[in-house]
């Protein structure tokens, strides 16, 4: 209870859609009521018609109620379902959008989530958890207070004694029971998380280790493995189902004793003649459809816990927004990129990544940025974007400092990086996201420079072929071609490359550099390599060394004066 | 309705037996429980005292009673079998995983197969848990509810069980159109439902293209789209629970009304008339609890068929046939001849007509395009693929493939990325021998190259590592797996599938220093793009389109001017 004192993520969108969220409970209310009464009104009319009234009229009132309660209530309950899925949508759409907008607001996300899509997927499935909480929580409990306050009420009216004792053992089903449930149960969810994220980390061992079980011959210890998490899961199962087994037994014995009650009641009741004996039927009978209304309360509520935890997650997202400078305009055309004497550190870290750093890079450049993996390679080129900011010195352009161009920056830097992400729509639709106002002769034009044409004159649908999940219907190269044919519809004048040949063979890889630079040649580009392959494309190489330079010329200069570059190079080329 | 599979797992006849005779048991107790419930309600209806309602009372509640344990007994019954049943499915698709070896892995996916044996098998559990007891449900009690009406008010009857077969009609029929309607919208459906999760992985794409602000409104858009679409399905999937709810109400309605005339006329007596009342809902009950599970056991057949189709896949037999290679030695002999291996699913070429003999130690390097057939060469030699023709010798023993066991303990595998345990570093190196003393380990460790690294681990070789090998860099894990082969001097052949792919030139340097003793006596294979190791190469197999085009000792290509020398210039790109 405590998680939704300062929530912001459910109790604001319960008030949102206020009409439709009254709509809907009062259908679920009629639903039921239409169920009782259904029985209500039976019960009546075969009591009334076993006393032969002599004219059939008497028991008219009661047939047509009858049926119209027999229509009714399936069509109230239709109607229920379809508006409590449609406002449970409605606020889906609502909480996307400020999910995406958290996110994006957060400078944070850039740097820590960039690489991992493991959280995002967490956070989207959070969204998925709020509906059920919904759906299966929040409504169905709502409905069964309000009926339990309006039975109670009603049978005020008739004895008050006798509708205080109905109103405590009703309690004790939707107040007593879901309460215990949850205190019970509770404990139990996050021992079942740990429970679960053990078996994954188990299972995963096996399956992703399997080439080396099936060499080692240990048959036995990759079966053994998950056994003693899947006896404690079953142990934990077993133990909340027992407990769930003897609760709704136990409510099943409270409905027994309210049975019993509302027959004593109106044995006493409705016993002085037989107009009213008439009703004892009706009065008991209407409560076996209620029972559907107040059982699964304490089911529902039981999944509060875990929906608290995805509660709990969404309100801790806390974006930290970073202050930026004075944004200026730069309307001259880029003539030099500057580190000066930078120091940059992550905050968590201690050693600096990048000391008293001084790069000077002129437009049209071609720079190639080499170094042993975790050397900042790619902390360069953050800082570079404006994403990190320096605890020293500072990145510049055309003299600017880079922070203070940030609402600019996609029309003065694009970049390519290892994975690059396309999107589940069609080519012409992923290109276009470099430039929302560009053409389709300007896309096809850029897939064309990117010699993509013949590919996409194969295809069935061309350029309006879907790409699929993360690119998946085309190949590792084809994949960084369509992102280098968005980048060039970007048209800005610096380009990043993030080693956008790992993984590819060297065939491939010789063929996309050759287009990269092709279709680059009139831009500034700043290319951070993980070997040599294709360094002729470079005019100048820079060796980055515990946060110094180590090594810079242009590939001939190095090749020529530096023994550690030739070594490196002819490894490259398979020549030692 | 059931898959017939299900009825052959062990247990699963007993289980079903007892459940019957429990539900038999159970219907009674429904049945007594509307009958006294009707004796007291008449009771009282004749304005009789309240002494006169106590046996009734009794026998009512007794009833109920009797009802609601049964239930408790049924679900421990079930829970046990279903458990047990699970238990052994999954432990059945973790020894058929560990038969089929990672080719099986490679064709599902690690995911789906993690997955599977997880949540796949939870569900499976799930399924059994419900639909054995639902559909017991359904085949017994309302049949025996049903004679007993027959036997109160014979109308009554006729109209329940001429409205079964309407209710199942029309929810077959809504079923398929629901379906339909489903199935029209399919592709685009998919998309939209996938698009939010898309728009967060591609969150940081977007920021470079500077558009993530306008994509929120994008994002919300789509969302509403994607409510639209399925509020449109669920219209009319809703409806089947609508057809079911609103036949069976009013069927209820009906038999209440027809009841009433019956009354008036005085054709039957009160207490006949009741008992049927009260028991026309439960005769419908079972049918209703069958088909609001329906949807939620969907999954778990899904996912059961899945479970039995990976079951039922052919393994490979004979896998100790292998008896003359106990180790590899400097005599051994291993023969191809016209060798052919298909990989469907894989993106290589099948291996055709694959002929080579090599005697003891010899350093083969491996080299072709990607997609040429290397992996599945490499594959084939570790067994993990087994041919479809031709015949392969080790020591002048024919054997169908070398999925050997004997084969399997000659060998170290080494793959781009060599897959690292959820254990500690020492138990990762001693993964083939878990018995090896911490000397040995720390020696292997050593070789490996290790040192420097370890010295930076507070608990050294115990630190746990794993879980997507969190901090362990690419050339470390490559060091792990290669002090598995320093360690067991057993293993004699080393099987090398692109290991250094991805790490950078300088790190791919130091690693060679190290990896160079060890090929030493030993047999290598090793597929490779980094044309460098062809130096240290004595045997060269040059791949193309599944074809061992060419092979000889890097100098005798060289002479040749062929395959080997066309694939080297290609891949090693302008010189400076």
């Amino acid at each position: 209870m405590k998680q939704l004192k300062h929530d912001t993520w459910v109790k604001p969108y319960m008030t949102k859609y206020k009409g439709l969220l009254t709509l809907i409970l009062v259908l679920g209310l009629i639903t039921f009521i239409c169920g009782g009464a259904l029985m209500f009104t039976s019960g009546y009319l075969i009591s009334k018609a076993a006393t032969k009234p002599e004219n059939i009229l008497l028991i008219y009132v009661p047939v047509v109620l009858v049926r119209a309660f027999g229509i009714a209530r399936p069509t109230f309950r239709y109607l229920e379902r379809l508006t409590s899925h449609n406002w449970v949508l409605k606020v889906t759409s609502d909480l996307r959008k400020r999910l995406y907008k958290t996110l994006a607001k957060d400078a944070a996300f850039f740097q820590q989530h960039f690489k991992t899509g493991a959280i995002l997927g967490i956070l989207a499935d959070d969204l998925g958890h709020l509906q059920n909480l919904y759906l299966r929580t929040i409504f169905p409990t709502l409905i069964s207070w309000l009926l339990y306050v309006l039975i109670v009420i009603a049978l005020g009216f008739f004895n008050w004694f006798f509708a205080l004792a109905i109103a405590l053992l009703l309690a004790v089903i939707i107040f007593l029971l879901p309460l215990v449930s949850v205190a019970v149960l509770g404990a139990r969810v996050e021992r079942r998380k740990q429970l679960r994220h053990d078996l994954y980390t188990d299972m995963t061992d096996d399956v992703l280790g399997l080439s080396d079980w099936v060499i080692s011959a240990r048959q036995t210890d990759f079966l053994a493995r998950p056994q003693p998490t899947l006896k404690a899961a079953r142990a934990n199962t077993l133990q909340t189902r027992r407990f769930e087994w003897r609760r709704d037994f136990l409510i099943q014995l409270l409905f027994g004793v309210i049975i019993l009650v509302l027959m004593v009641w109106t044995n006493q009741q409705f016993t002085a003649n037989q107009g009213l004996a008439n009703w004892i039927a009706a009065f008991v009978l209407c409560l076996f459809p209620l029972v559907d209304a107040f059982a699964p309360v304490s089911q529902g509520v039981e999944e509060w816990p875990l929906y608290m935890t995805s509660v709990k997650r969404l309100n801790n997202l806390q974006p930290a927004v970073r202050t930026l400078p004075q944004q200026q305009t730069l309307t001259a055309p880029v003539a030099s990129l500057d580190f000066q004497q930078v120091d940059f550190k992550y905050a968590t870290a201690q050693a600096l990544i990048l000391q008293q750093f001084d790069l000077h890079i002129t437009a049209g450049e071609k720079l190639a940025i080499l170094g042993p993996s975790g050397t900042g390679k790619t902390t360069l080129l953050d800082l570079l974007l404006g994403e990190l900011t320096p605890q020293a010195g500072q990145v510049t352009l055309n003299h600017i400092p880079i922070a203070a161009l940030q609402q600019q920056r996609a029309q003065l830097i694009g970049m390519l990086d290892q994975k690059p992400f396309l999107f589940n729509t069609t080519v012409l639709n992923n290109i276009r996201l470099g430039n929302l106002q560009a053409s389709d002769e300007a896309i096809m034009a850029a897939l064309r420079a990117v010699e993509l044409g013949p590919l996409m004159a194969r295809l069935p649908a061309g350029a309006n072929t879907v790409v699929e999940e993360a690119g998946a219907r085309f190949s590792g190269g084809e994949q960084q071609r369509l992102a280098l044919a968005r980048v060039l519809i970007q048209d800005a004048p610096i380009i990043l490359l993030d080693e956008p040949t790992v993984g590819l063979d060297p065939i491939t890889e010789k063929a996309l550099l050759n287009t990269i630079f092709k279709v680059l040649a009139d831009k500034t580009v700043i290319w951070v390599t993980h070997h040599l392959q294709g360094i002729e494309h470079a005019d100048q190489v820079i060796f980055l060394e515990q946060g110094q330079i180590a090594m810079q010329g242009t590939p001939h200069e190095l090749y020529q004066t530096n023994a550690r570059f030739r070594k490196l190079y002819q490894l490259d080329q398979g020549l030692v | 309705m059931i898959d017939k599979r299900l009825l052959r797992l062990s247990g699963t006849k007993k289980a079903l037996l007892m459940l019957a005779g429990l539900t038999i048991l159970q219907a009674f107790m429904i049945l007594f429980q509307g009958k006294f419930l009707a004796q007291a309600i008449v009771n009282s209806w004749r304005l009789k005292a309240l002494a006169w309602l106590y046996w009734p009372m009794l026998f009512f509640f007794s009833a109920l009673l009797g009802r609601h344990l049964l239930n408790w007994l049924k679900n421990h019954v079930l829970d046990k079998f279903a458990s047990q049943a699970s238990a052994t499915l999954r432990q059945q698709l973790l020894t058929k995983l560990f038969h089929l070896g990672p080719s099986l892995v490679a064709k599902q996916g690690t995911g789906n197969m993690v997955t599977m044996a997880l949540e796949g098998i939870d569900q499976v559990e799930n399924y059994m848990t419900l639909i054995l007891n639902k559909m017991l449900n359904m085949m017994i009690i309302p049949w025996i509810l049903l004679v007993y009406i027959f036997t109160l008010d014979r109308r009554s009857g006729w109209i329940l069980l001429v409205v079964v077969p309407i209710v199942i009609m029309f929810m077959i029929i809504l079923g398929f159109a629901a379906r339909d309607k489903a199935d029209q919208q399919y592709a685009g459906y998919q998309q939209l439902a996938n698009h939010f999760v898309d728009a967060l992985r591609g969150l940081a794409t977007l920021k470079l293209l500077g558009i993530s602000d306008q994509y929120a409104d994008n994002v919300y858009q789509v969302s509403e789209a994607y409510r639209k679409k399925t509020m449109g399905v669920l219209r009319i999937a809703v409806l089947s629970t609508f057809a079911l709810d609103f036949f069976t109400t009013l069927s209820i309605a009906i038999v209440a009304v027809f009841l009433g005339l019956a009354l008036l006329n005085g054709q039957m007596a009160l207490f006949p008339a009741l008992a049927t009342l009260i028991l026309a809902p439960e005769f419908f009950q079972p049918l209703r609890d069958f088909s609001s599970d329906y949807h939620a056991t969907l999954n778990g057949k899904n996912a059961l068929q899945a479970v039995f189709a990976i079951l039922e896949l052919p393994q490979p037999q004979q896998r100790q046939a292998l008896t003359a290679a106990p180790t590899w030695q400097a005599n051994s002999q291993l023969t191809f001849t016209n060798v052919n291996v298909s990989y469907p699913g894989s993106n290589e070429a099948d291996l055709a007509a694959v002929s080579f003999s090599v005697q003891g130690y010899h350093k083969i390097g491996i080299i072709g395009e990607s997609g040429s057939g290397k992996s599945t060469l490499i594959n084939t030699l570790g067994g993990f693929l087994q041919p479809q023709q031709g015949e392969i010798k080790v020591n002048d023993q024919v054997v169908p493939h070398l999925s050997q066991e004997q084969w399997q303990q000659n060998f170290v595998y080494l793959p781009q990325k060599p897959y690292l345990f959820h254990m500690s570093i020492a138990a990762n190196i001693a993964f083939y021998q878990p018995d090896a003393a911490p000397a040995a380990i720390e020696k292997a460790a050593s070789q490996a190259g290790l040192d420097d690294w370890l010295a930076t681990l507070p608990a050294g070789l115990d630190t746990i590592i794993g879980e997507g090998a969190r901090g362990v860099s690419g050339g470390q894990g490559q060091r792990i797996a290669l002090a598995r082969a320093f360690l067991d001097s057993q293993r004699r052949i080393l099987l090398l599938d692109e290991p250094t792919a991805h790490l950078d030139i300088e790190t791919e340097a130091a690693l060679k220093e190290t990896m160079m003793p060890l090929f030493d006596d030993h047999l290598v294979f090793f597929a490779t793009h980094r044309l460098h190791w062809m130096q240290q190469m004595d045997y060269v197999f040059v791949i193309q389109q599944g074809r061992l085009v060419e092979q000889g000792t890097p100098a005798q290509l060289q002479k040749q001017q062929g395959a080997y020398v066309s694939l080297m210039t290609q891949m090693r790109g302008e010189p400076l």
